[in-house]
């Protein structure tokens, strides 16, 4: 993985010197709250509902075991013995005081870690495939060149006033686990007819209050065209971005209001000027970031599979676990672990410190000393030997790390809500919580099948409930939460956003509601192998409709 | 306060410290009087005959606000002593683009200046995006660029202009890899 050079060194301590000496101003009084706000909101610090939050930058997802254990360390020192990974691979501090801050950001840098750009109208930090570089399906890894982009972006001396945030996610398989078209950048690695790697480039995707399919604009564009292709698009959104209304300052919204054809006219005039620049990228500038990312050598482990095949005979629990979270490997003797963040009835994405380091050390010995954090708030294991996974589950199993639910009805992806945000309307950890106990026991999860449940606390969607298969609302009415459903929305390569069902749910009644889609699906699936989201894309949402509503109709 | 002295130098910040400045910001011509310098609204300055724009006998340069465009600029870039971008709110970021774009791609030769919410954090982008001076009136900023605290990291990523004097290249090639 990226290891930081005397150069990256530099310039971290360089800004976390930078930082301390605003905190200190604006302890001091120096800087108002509103000259402040930008400053530390550019190095990950937002102020919630209770107290400064601290949010750590883990781009794209990759993270060494001596990273977690100094994120586990931070948890126990400076929080309260806990931490929240987020739907941008990053972790979220909940705690802190702000006078600590620029110690925590030291303890960061001593690890090649960093809060920048997690928050603040610039770009953000770069997301990637969680499984890069170890899925058997990927056409090539897309961390370098998220590497790359995170380089690029880092302080850019255009790009950091922009009209918003500004989101890149790049992906280096045909099945989209980035959710890149739900990006205000989606780049997706790939090979042309003659081999050539390049990228087809989507622009003005998101979610928000006004969500939006990103377009594709370009089909293929040539890997060394990267970065002047990424500027031509970031200029053309400075300049012209709705800077008027915060609500419609996304890229999303110019690309609507100019029309997707004439923001491509614009975007390829300004990269024809762009294109011969020193923002070129040559094939060994490549080479040398690609070094980085070489593929760990993994000894052959071919015993794995008959061990595995006892260890699945001998212990159901096991089989399940491994049915369930372990994806297939580039190498055939490998397997790649998801490790559940969501167990039943938990806080979606909250890890203790405790676990943190037992991640830190079962990657350490099991996985190539490599740990991913992916948008659906989970841990990776990229790299684990099919011999390895009994001990793996069983080390797992020690602090509650082996729930058997990756992409199950209980993985639900939630944001911190009414318990934390400050911009939240509604809880949505307690709904998480619910729905979880509701359908917790396995082999009512593994008879549902794949069921991605999303939830947001407001309409910012932080929790991706437009692309959840089911998603989830909080909206606040009359001083009351209530929960609005809306069905069939997709993050992954066939992307849609979810149709919404009609009035809303109160909190006692959300659960049930939820039941009642999920039991209507099971009476109208052609077979187990029809999945929600297929079912819901044949039949559309009147059946659902009906149910929830008829039915409501019928008890009152 | 310590920033009394260097406003006594002059509101004008360049890389050489503060100055006292020669222009006089009016929004017409006739505003301006016989001042020999004179920076005026783009509009204004767009209704101007040839022959005014380009007298010799005074300087007159123009200010461009962020939702101007300064394509009708572009032929006239040799002519024009300065520019002056301006940043009514310091999150408004629409002029670092329009300063890369003169400095990098239209190669302007003049002075780029930064008028408005200029701040002392923002001051390495704007060197760096190739403006040559900040118009300067918040006093922590005065006394900050006074002491020549520019608020600055060692390295940066991308090659820019300005707040170094070394010519920059990207990272990756400036570092041989491990």
């Amino acid at each position: 993985m990226y290891r930081y050079d005397e150069f990256d060194h530099a310039f971290v301590s360089a800004r976390v010197d930078q930082f301390k000496d605003q905190v200190e101003r604006r302890l001091a009084g120096e800087l108002s709250e509103d000259q402040f706000r930008p400053l530390r909101l550019m190095n990950g610090v937002y102020l919630q509902l209770h107290a400064y939050m601290l949010r750590v930058a883990i781009p794209y997802g990759t993270l060494s075991s001596r990273q977690m254990r100094k994120l586990a360390y931070i948890a126990r020192h400076y929080d309260r013995g806990y931490g929240h990974f987020t739907t941008r691979q990053n972790l979220q501090y909940n705690w802190p005081a702000l006078k600590d801050m620029p110690k925590v950001l030291d303890e960061l840098a001593s690890v090649e870690m960093h809060a920048l750009q997690t928050s603040g109208n610039c770009i953000r930090n770069v997301t990637a495939d969680h499984f890069a570089g170890a899925a058997a399906d990927e056409v090539a890894d897309p961390r370098p060149y998220a590497e790359i982009l995170r380089q690029w972006s880092s302080m850019h001396p255009e790009f950091s006033y922009l009209p918003r945030k500004f989101k890149i996610a790049v992906t280096g398989a045909e099945r989209d686990r980035a959710a890149i078209q739900v990006h205000d950048i989606g780049l997706h690695l790939k090979k042309n007819a003659t081999g050539e790697l390049g990228f087809a480039v989507y622009v003005g995707g998101g979610q928000g209050r006004t969500p939006m399919v990103a377009k594709k604009i370009r089909d293929f564009l040539p890997v060394e065209d990267l970065l002047s292709y990424t500027t031509a698009i970031m200029r053309v959104y400075n300049l012209n971005g709705r800077r008027d209304n915060k609500y419609k300052a996304r890229i999303k919204i110019l690309v609507h209001e100019t029309g997707t054809e004439e923001l491509t006219r614009q975007v390829e005039a300004e990269f024809r000027v762009l294109k011969e620049t020193d923002l070129k990228l040559p094939q060994q500038d490549v080479d040398a970031i690609d070094s980085y990312f070489a593929p760990p050598s993994l000894p052959l482990r071919p015993e794995g599979w008959s061990e595995l095949a006892a260890a699945r005979k001998a212990d159901h629990s096991f089989s399940i676990w491994v049915d369930q979270n372990v994806t297939p490997h580039k190498n055939p003797d490998y397997g790649v672990v998801t490790i559940s963040l969501k167990p039943i009835g938990g806080i979606p994405g909250d890890a203790t410190d405790a676990q943190m380091d037992l991640v830190a050390d079962i990657a350490e010995k099991f996985s190539q000393d490599e740990i991913r954090v992916s948008h659906e708030q989970n841990l990776v294991l990229p790299h684990v030997a099919i011999a390895d996974l009994r001990i793996v589950y069983d080390l797992l199993l020690t602090d509650g790390l082996a729930t058997a639910n990756a992409g199950l009805i209980t993985d639900i992806i939630a944001c911190p809500g009414l318990d934390y945000c400050a911009l939240a309307n509604a809880r949505s950890i307690p709904v998480a919580q619910r729905i979880s106990e509701r359908f917790g026991k396995p082999e009512r999860q593994s008879d549902i099948g794949e069921l991605k449940i999303k939830i947001s606390g407001c309409i910012n969607a932080c929790g991706h409930h437009h692309v959840g298969h089911i998603g989830i609302l909080g909206v606040e009415k009359k001083g009351e939460e209530l929960y609005q459903i809306s069905l069939g929305g997709s993050g992954d390569e066939i992307c849609t956003i979810g149709d919404i069902t009609g009035r809303g749910f109160s909190s006692e009644e959300i659960v049930d509601a939820v039941e009642t889609i999920v039991d209507r699906y099971l009476d109208i699936r052609t077979d187990k192998e029809e999945t929600f989201l297929a079912t819901y894309r044949r039949v559309g949402a009147a059946p659902f409709k009906d149910a929830l509503y008829s039915e409501a109709a019928n008890a009152a | 306060m310590s920033d009394i002295p260097q406003i006594s130098h002059g509101d004008l910040w360049s890389r050489e410290g503060f100055r006292e400045d020669p222009y006089v910001v009016a929004e017409t011509l006739e505003e301006a009087g016989d001042a020999p310098a004179i920076i005026l609204p783009l509009a204004v300055w767009l209704g101007l005959e040839d022959e005014v724009r380009n007298a010799t006998n005074r300087k007159i340069g123009v200010s461009v606000a962020p939702g101007e465009s300064i394509e009708p600029l572009l032929a006239s870039l040799d002519t024009i002593p300065v520019i002056a971008l301006q940043f009514p709110a310091f999150n408004d970021g629409r002029s670092y683009s329009k300063a890369e774009m003169l400095k990098n791609q239209h190669q302007f030769k003049g002075e780029l200046r930064a008028v408005g919410d200029v701040l002392i954090d923002q001051v390495a982008y704007m060197l760096r995006t190739g403006f040559d001076t900040l118009k300067v009136s918040h006093s922590v900023t005065l006394t900050r660029l006074a002491d020549h605290n520019l608020h600055d990291t060692p390295v940066y990523y991308q090659p820019g202009r300005g707040s170094r004097s070394a010519p920059g290249t990207y990272s990756w090639r400036r570092v041989p890899s491990a």
